[in-house]
């Protein structure tokens, strides 16, 4: 996508400038032809990729933008078209998005000279601590000036993220139900597997194997299996997750990526696994060297 | 006989047995959770609007309520106009803002919603009445406490506040003459209701005759969504917003948890039905001599068949019943994590307890139940008679 020309300013305004309906039949936003004399005075905004696919505009169409529903506004002509940053507080809203020059958003809504917010970068020390810089300039500006109250972008992030922190705590709780059930159905399936050799146990312990010799047996085989098995879930896993990303970040238009696999996940996911099989196998195998061998071969 | 020996089988390997139902349990807990969840926060959403009494919300075009700033001008106009229409029965008007009031400790800022009490939808009252008088006011309980006010109290309240002068605008006096529990805001916001003309002057030139949403009340036997198009049509500055629209918008909102939902009940019926189908494979598989006796002396194909499905039955049906409760039980839990979402309403659910979609879910997974001992059960029920005789015998 081209980059914005000069600096503009985001405005939510314009999800309504632009678009007098929720519905995507009605858009107002159908390219104009500029006269001569218009085209001298035009100014250009820069439109989203997703308002850009809903009204059918390329860089260069000339669309009508007004404050209110029904009123006049400016012939103005799309300069750019942006993509949306992977900010995961911007995912479910469906809204348009339009930036405009500062002067010309101020001109439009007879806001005069004023101003949403004002964005601050500070100039830090090399020996300041993370987010030193930040806090000082903020507690500085909210000691010395009127009118304003400044926010370092750590303290923005913390609220702004809270939302995420409920669905992390979410999906941390299903996933605990989730290992609770593949530790039960790991378990079972590791019990049947030994209970299904009950003769061959029987036969190993009566030529003179012993219950540990069968015990270290069983636990390997149900270690090799859950290793296997956790290898194949990983790649799975990371399958899903390619399928997961590529969806979402299609349906919201989005470069967010909304699972990942690390190589933490993957090595907690191994470890866990083999810590079920052992733990499964240990058990299963436990209660089959115990029982007597005559037993196991069925006499 | 069928039964006794299903339950025969069963009984034999109890903790294999148990452990099946265990799973079993848990995959369908799951699977309700995960009903629970897809259908809960729709319902739960249309409870809210239900109870508020309004088929239609007019908002400024192309926003949602109170989602931005945007107020509509001319609206003693506009109510008059809605009013006239035959099937119109009330519209209320509401224009939302801020407030601020001062206390010991500095200044409590909270939502002032300008409302018509004859018709308002938008809290309860829980103590002390509607206000009457423009001076009068009904507050959230969390707007007490904040501010350590009772009910009867006078108070100065601004709505607004200059930041260049740093100092209280369009400042009135009211009386706190009830306490209201705000349904669509969360328990701790600090809310307060006055009638609409003193949350207009209290906003200044800016919010004269303004509103941010008409809540509309439609008469019995007309079609919302009829005089919902003809609103639009002829007041362009305006988006009517029917209840089905409304719901269809938190769809769309919420649509991550529906997906997920979706995702897990399957992987949960999956789950399910490979722990019954090894089961009872394994458990058809170590009697095969058995049932080839049985088939020897004179039983029927069909109730060998009918014996096997039956296990797999049981183990379903038990653990589909132990998983309704455990379902309950982790729903609780995980709707107490999810209503945590900063600005959630105290009531909202995200996990609502459906009879009929939960003992559909927990049907299904009895159907796959039964579905997983089929094949079992038929090759149980096709062994060559001799051939698995002599086979076992040798064993």
């Amino acid at each position: 996508m081209p980059p914005s020309p000069r600096p503009f300013l985001a405005g939510l305004l314009a999800g309504v400038l632009l678009l007098p309906s929720l519905r995507p039949a009605p858009l107002r936003a159908q390219p104009h032809a500029p006269s001569r004399g218009q085209v001298e005075a035009i100014r250009t905004i820069a439109i989203d990729e997703r308002l850009a696919a809903a009204a059918g505009l390329t860089v260069g169409d000339t669309v009508r933008l007004a404050p209110t529903a029904g009123a006049m506004g400016d012939l103005v002509r799309v300069a750019a078209i942006t993509r949306r940053g992977a900010d995961p507080s911007e995912v479910a809203r469906n809204e348009f998005k339009v930036r405009l020059h500062l002067d010309h958003l101020q001109a439009l809504t007879g806001s005069g000279d004023r101003v949403g917010r004002f964005a601050v970068r500070s100039r830090g020390d090399a020996s300041d601590e993370p987010n030193a810089a930040p806090d000082r300039v903020a507690a500085a500006i909210n000691q010395a000036a009127f009118g304003f109250r400044a926010y370092p972008a750590s303290a923005v992030a913390v609220e702004t993220s809270s939302t995420f922190r409920v669905v992390n705590r979410f999906h941390r709780a299903i996933g605990v139900i989730t290992i609770v059930a593949s530790a039960i159905f790991l378990l079972c399936i590791t019990l049947l597997k030994v209970d299904e050799r009950r003769r061959d146990v029987g036969a190993l312990r009566l030529i003179g194997c012993s219950r540990a010799t069968v015990l270290r047996a069983i636990v390997l085989e149900a270690t090799l299996v859950a290793l296997i098995g956790s290898l194949l879930g990983a790649a799975l896993g990371w399958a899903a997750s390619a399928i997961v990303n590529w969806y979402y970040q299609g349906l919201y238009q989005t470069p967010l990526r909304f699972t990942l696999v690390t190589p933490g996940i993957v090595a907690f996911a191994v470890v866990l696994s083999l810590g079920l099989g052992v733990v499964s196998g240990l058990l299963a195998g436990r209660r089959l060297v115990r029982t007597a061998p005559l037993e196991l071969v069925g006499r | 006989m069928i039964a006794r020996l299903a339950l025969a089988a069963l009984t034999r390997r109890r903790t294999r047995t148990a452990l099946t139902i265990a799973g079993v349990a848990v995959a369908a807990a799951m699977l309700l959770d995960m009903v629970m969840l897809g259908s809960g926060m729709r319902e739960s959403f249309r409870g809210f609007i239900d109870q508020q009494g309004f088929q239609l919300r007019l908002t400024p075009r192309g926003t949602m309520p109170f989602d931005s700033e945007a107020t509509v001008g001319g609206a003693t106009a506009l109510v008059g106009a809605l009013r006239a229409d035959p099937d119109i029965a009330r519209v209320g008007p509401v224009l939302g803002g801020k407030h601020f009031v001062s206390v010991d400790t500095g200044v409590v800022a909270g939502f002032l919603l300008g409302i018509d009490p004859t018709a308002q939808g938008d809290y309860r009252l829980e103590a002390g009445r509607d206000p009457a008088a423009p001076d009068e006011m009904v507050v959230s309980a969390a707007w007490l406490a904040a501010t350590g006010r009772a009910l009867g109290d006078t108070v100065r309240v601004a709505g607004g506040y200059d930041p260049q002068l740093r100092r209280a605008t369009g400042e009135r006096t009211l009386r706190l003459v009830g306490r209201g529990r705000f349904q669509m805001l969360a328990a701790n916001d600090r809310a307060a209701a006055v009638p609409l003309a003193t949350a207009q002057a209290m906003g200044g030139a800016e919010r004269a005759d303004r509103v941010s949403v008409l809540l509309v009340e439609t008469r019995d036997g007309a079609d919302a969504e009829a005089v919902a198009r003809r609103i639009e049509a002829g007041e362009p500055r305006l988006t009517a917003l029917s209840t089905e629209a409304a719901l269809k918008f938190v769809d769309e909102r919420l649509g991550y948890f529906r997906q997920l939902a979706f995702i897990l009940a399957s992987v949960s019926l999956a789950v399910g039905f490979l722990l019954v189908t090894t089961l009872v494979t394994v458990s058809v598989n170590e009697r095969i001599g058995e049932i080839a006796v049985m088939r020897a002396i004179g039983v029927a194909r069909g109730r060998i068949v009918t014996q096997v499905v039956l296990e797999g039955v049981v183990l379903s049906l038990v653990g589909a019943s132990l998983g309704l409760g455990l379902g309950l039980v982790t729903a609780r839990w995980l709707n107490g994590i999810l209503a945590t979402f900063p600005g959630l309403p105290a009531a909202f659910d995200f996990f609502r307890f459906e009879p009929g979609a939960a003992f559909r879910a927990l049907g299904l997974l009895v159907c796959c139940g039964i579905a997983a001992g089929i094949w079992p059960a038929w090759r149980a029920a096709t062994l060559p008679i001799a051939t698995t005789l002599r086979a076992e015998a040798v064993a």
